[in-house]
């Protein structure tokens, strides 16, 4: 039983950080070699692409979709995708993608004379899935050394952590106040909640943590 | 576009009045526990009930409470921003 509440957690938690590495911004120095448009007929795949820009029609399944070919300092190659997620899922609200093209094109350097470039982008590269990230923003930098501090996912990890102590604070509270009482026969007890508040701190934890072990 | 909008503010709406009602009820909550606390830490003498009302009376008027509109004020605020800064 303990094995299957392990795998429970641990499934959960590789569902939670995936979920936040897929939609959390990440950046990449890059030099970028080539911007392009390709014919995409997006099919089992679909979850991993956005839809087509904003003001267009937005179920078509086959479509044109710009492409952002850069390769790292490492000398591996990393291409994007560049589409709008328009008001959709991620909430990044990029309407842009055609002018990102244009600054990306603008960049275009080779490895001669190369042009480092941060790409801010979102989700996963997958050979199998044929799916990219999708690039948000490019600027340049001066060198593939420059460190990055990601104050961005900073805010927003600390935001959601706030948001989830929230809403844990706010279970407690209900159930001290409004479920605990209705097992309990005398008022009395009720008014005297804040006594042993703490105890049911304590059970919160217990019950996280599982029952005491003999 | 107008539809996927229209889709965005409707969803976001309900999510944030979810979360609108579940704060206010939780700060009122909060507010009468430390109020019974009160009560009874000061031994005072008189109308319990009435001493709860009355505190919970000038809760429902003070600024604290209209905060909780910040709830909506926020989310709209950073998704405005976000549309500036990711775009112009």
């Amino acid at each position: 039983m303990r094995y299957v509440k392990w795998t429970f957690w641990f499934v959960v938690i590789a569902i939670i950080v995936g979920f936040l590495h897929y939609t959390l911004p990440q950046r990449d120095i890059v030099r970028i070699v080539n911007t392009e448009v390709r014919r995409v007929d997006v099919g089992q795949n679909s979850w991993f692409w956005a839809q087509s820009d904003v003001g267009n029609t937005p179920d078509t399944i086959s479509r044109d979709v710009r492409f952002i070919e850069t390769i790292l300092p490492s000398g591996k190659p990393i291409v994007f995708r560049n589409e709008d997620t328009g008001w959709g899922w991620p909430p990044y609200f990029k309407l842009d993608s055609s002018n990102l093209q244009a600054e990306a094109s603008d960049l275009v350097s080779n490895r001669d004379a190369p042009r480092w470039v941060v790409v801010r982008h979102y989700g996963w590269r997958n050979e199998f899935l044929s799916i990219f990230p999708n690039a948000v923003s490019v600027r340049t930098v001066e060198g593939p050394d420059v460190r990055l501090v990601p104050w961005l996912n900073i805010t927003i990890l600390i935001s959601l952590a706030l948001v989830v102590l929230l809403i844990r604070r706010m279970w407690i509270q209900f159930r001290e106040r409004s479920i605990d009482p209705l097992f309990q026969d005398d008022d009395e007890t009720r008014d005297r909640a804040d006594i042993y508040s703490d105890e049911k701190k304590g059970r919160l934890a217990r019950w996280w943590k599982g029952p005491p072990k003999p | 576009m107008i539809f996927s909008l229209a889709r965005l503010a409707l969803l976001g709406f309900a999510v944030l009045s979810i979360f609108y009602v579940l704060i206010s009820l939780y700060s009122r909550s909060v507010r009468r526990e430390r109020l019974e606390q009160r009560w009874d830490d000061e031994d005072m003498d008189g109308d319990r009930e009435a001493f709860i009302r009355d505190g919970l009376a000038e809760y429902d008027g003070s600024v604290r409470r209209k905060l909780i509109l910040g709830v909506y004020v926020v989310p709209v605020m950073v998704m405005g921003t976000l549309i500036y800064m990711m775009n112009f």
